[in-house]
């Protein structure tokens, strides 16, 4: 072994303690330094979630004091594949926004990188832990990071989206610090292992509702209809490479959230159902919104809302299929959907009005731009053969295998929505003359470099899945073994 | 008519949620109930091997001390977030606006009561461990002083760097301590000190060398807000 899980947290720390320090230093190091972290982070994951698919889980305490004294860390299949693709996903966004902007001073330069990294860690830290408590730290250094990066460009609007952002995410809080405090109160132990073993000796009411206060507060990180009226602001005012972040990372952390309270430390029957029911609403209340946005940032984030829905559908089956499918479309959702944004943001680079409309004509001046924002669009509707087919599909089969017929009609006519709203985006972007007010931005060479990798990964998993369907048949079959995890947590000594 | 609705849903849930949370008796004895809770644990251990005379600090900086340092982040974080929202440049900065100055009594009053309350922070952050408080509260007690001194006089000046410097290096010790642990112990933030005996200022191994550095922190950090916050200069041209 290499190093353990709690390098995640306690290098991006030091670094991040370090930086101003730095930056007294030589200017530029708040630059390379957070890639140079993110990179060696992303070694170590490789290497551990090697290790963790052959040898079985690594369970990290800290401090010295086992489990449930004290807290601990759990690296296995399913948080090991997710902090995998967090980093790795957090290292684009550092490379692509490594020169963002040319003519940002030294001391925002040097904020911008840390609240990214902090945002980054802190998501890392919510997969990682296995502390309820803890997982609250973390929620608050995630959202306190995005939080900063939504009000980055000082204006009025960002001002406002940040300020909705930051009024629904401390209700978020208050009710996460409350369902821990019930739970605390009636089991005595805040360890997650702990709590799943005790959980059939509380209250039933106490149950549903400190339930109900975990998945209000997750769902406003996680985009849940009716509790997403934060993010369409925040993803269109926020820096380009910031919506990437949020899509990719910060979201998936909450998710991941959500089904460890469901499948690990809840038993409640009808849990499931319940989120298939929000998943569904979500879904169709998100897509249906999208196609009547004007701007481009805002319409990829009420796309970004609606695959949340249907990742929460997929998780709702309950099955290890439906596992599967929800890990892959989170896996093709994070890679796509930065695609979209990033190339996104150089198609209407220039304009303050991130219009829809602004985007006409831009393949003749930014030919390489376009054609991966198409192969974004087409590969988040689902069409062969790029990635999003085979999520698509495999939600469909895990759909049948649970005889959720009408679910099926409802994805698939919710895709038709998908592919008319994107399909006009890419017609604009093809056959449409450009509008004279407009000017293209030449991508900087970093930026380009990074969306070709996306690009590139989307072919690939495209083209041949099985790249990937084996850690996702393995992280799945980790997250339903609900025993084990218990086992694994609470043998330590 | 919504709004009578919106209110009526309102108090409804809040009347729920009041009757659940007033069934859970907090304060009272019975608050935690559930078998071999983790807080018996925690104050048996914290008499026997930590030998701390302080239960809070204990659980604080021990037991649960990864969630602490996660907590000094979020100051950290905090900070840096007002600082990169009220961002200007050097030279837009502009001179704090005074309606009126202080009073003679609070000048030289002022000046008499800094040290004394400069002392009194630096006493409970280094005494965490023996006495209430520690270093979040001594922390704010500093700032408290710093704040004095900048309402008392109007060019008052507090160096952004030696802050900075301080937040940094305060931050570094409390991380480089935990990855001591951890090189030393195998786990993060494991005691590798011996405990001492107790009440004695030098016991509890790593719990004052981390409750200072956050003392130090949290007082860098919290001076540097009111430092921001005083030297904005209103709402100018947007």
């Amino acid at each position: 072994m290499v190093g353990t899980p709690v390098l995640f947290i306690a290098i991006p720390l030091m670094a991040a303690f370090l930086m101003p320090l730095l930056g007294m230093i030589w200017k530029e190091l708040v630059r390379i330094v957070p890639g140079l972290v993110l990179t060696y982070l992303l070694i170590l994951a490789i290497n551990l979630l090697d290790h963790v698919l052959v040898h079985g889980p690594i369970i990290e305490v800290i401090a010295g004091w086992v489990p449930p004294i004290g807290i601990n860390l759990v690296f296995n299949a399913f948080s090991g594949f997710l902090v995998t693709l967090m980093i790795f996903l957090g290292l684009l966004v550092w490379a692509y926004s490594y020169r963002f902007k040319r003519n940002v001073d030294y001391e925002p330069a040097l904020k911008y990188f840390l609240m990214l990294m902090m945002l980054i860690t802190g998501s890392v830290g919510i997969v990682l832990t296995g502390d309820i408590f803890n997982m609250f730290v973390f929620i608050e250094i995630t959202s306190i990071s995005a939080y900063g990066l939504t009000a980055f460009y000082k204006g009025r609007n960002s001002a406002e989206a940040s300020f909705k952002y930051v009024m629904m995410g401390s209700i978020a809080s208050t009710f996460l610090l409350l369902a821990i405090m019930i739970i605390y109160s009636q089991l005595g132990t805040l360890n997650m292992a702990d709590i799943a073993r005790k959980i059939h000796l509380m209250n039933p009411t106490l149950k549903i509702v400190s339930y109900i206060f975990f998945v209000t507060a997750l769902g406003i990180e996680a985009e849940i209809f009716p509790l997403n009226g934060w993010a369409p602001d925040a993803y269109a005012e926020a820096p380009g490479p910031v919506g990437a972040a949020f899509a990719g990372i910060v979201v998936k952390a909450a998710v991941y959230a959500i089904i460890r309270y469901t499948y690990t430390i809840f038993d409640l029957s009808g849990s499931f159902n319940f989120l298939i029911l929000i998943g569904m609403i979500t879904l169709i209340i998100a897509e249906t919104a999208a196609i009547r946005q004007e701007k481009l940032k805002r319409m990829l984030a009420y796309s970004s809302i609606g695959q949340m829905g249907l990742v929460l559908v997929a998780f709702g089956f309950g099955t290890k299929e439906g596992v599967f499918a929800a890990l892959f479309l989170m896996l093709n959702h994070a890679i796509t959907k930065s695609l979209l944004f990033f190339s996104g943001s150089y198609l209407v680079y220039n304009s303050t009005e991130k219009n829809i409309t602004e985007v006409n004509g831009m393949s003749k001046y930014l030919p390489i731009t376009s054609l991966l924002f198409a192969i974004g669009a087409f590969a988040i509707v689902g069409l062969p053969p790029f990635a999003g087919f085979w999520s698509k599909l495999s939600v469909m089969t895990a759909a049948a295998d649970s005889n959720m017929i009408l679910i099926m009609v409802l994805v698939l006519m919710v895709s038709v929505i998908e592919l008319v709203y994107y399909l006009r985006v890419v017609n604009r972007i093809y056959f449409f003359k450009k509008e004279e007010n407009t000017q293209p931005q030449k991508p900087t060479v970093n930026a380009l470099v990074v969306m070709l990798i996306l690009g590139a990964a989307i072919l690939l998993i495209g083209f041949y899945p099985d790249a990937v369907t084996g850690i996702l048949h393995k992280a799945s079959a980790t997250l339903v073994d609900k025993g084990q995890y218990i086992h694994n947590v609470l043998s330590l000594k | 008519m919504k709004k009578l609705l919106v209110i009526f849903l309102l108090a409804t849930l809040g009347y729920y949620t009041a009757v659940t949370f007033f069934d859970i008796g907090f304060g009272q004895p019975h608050f935690v109930k559930g078998v071999s809770p983790v807080k018996d644990i925690y104050l048996a251990k914290t008499q026997s091997p930590l030998t701390v005379s302080n239960a809070v600090t204990s659980i604080v900086v021990n037991f649960r001390g990864f969630d602490t340092l996660g907590e000094v982040t979020v100051l950290f974080l905090a900070v840096t977030v007002l600082g990169s929202v009220l961002y200007k440049n050097r030279h837009e900065v502009g001179k704090r606006s005074v309606f009126f100055s202080a009073s003679s009594i609070v000048t030289s009053g002022s000046k008499l009561l800094f040290p004394a309350i400069i002392l009194l922070g630096a006493y409970v952050f280094i005494h965490g461990h023996l006495s209430p408080g520690g270093g979040f509260q001594g922390g704010v007690i500093i700032a408290t002083g710093f704040l004095l001194m900048l309402l008392a006089y109007e060019n008052y000046s507090v160096s952004h760097t030696a802050l900075s410097v301080v937040e940094s290096l305060a931050g570094i010790t409390f991380a480089g301590v935990g990855l001591l642990g951890f090189m030393h112990g195998g786990t993060f933030l494991q005691n590798f000190l011996p405990t001492g005996v107790m009440n004695n200022l030098f016991s509890g191994g790593i719990i004052p060398i981390i409750y200072i550095a956050v003392g130090f922190k949290v007082g860098a950090e919290l001076t540097g807000v009111i430092y921001t916050v005083l030297h904005e200069k209103g709402e100018s041209n947007g």
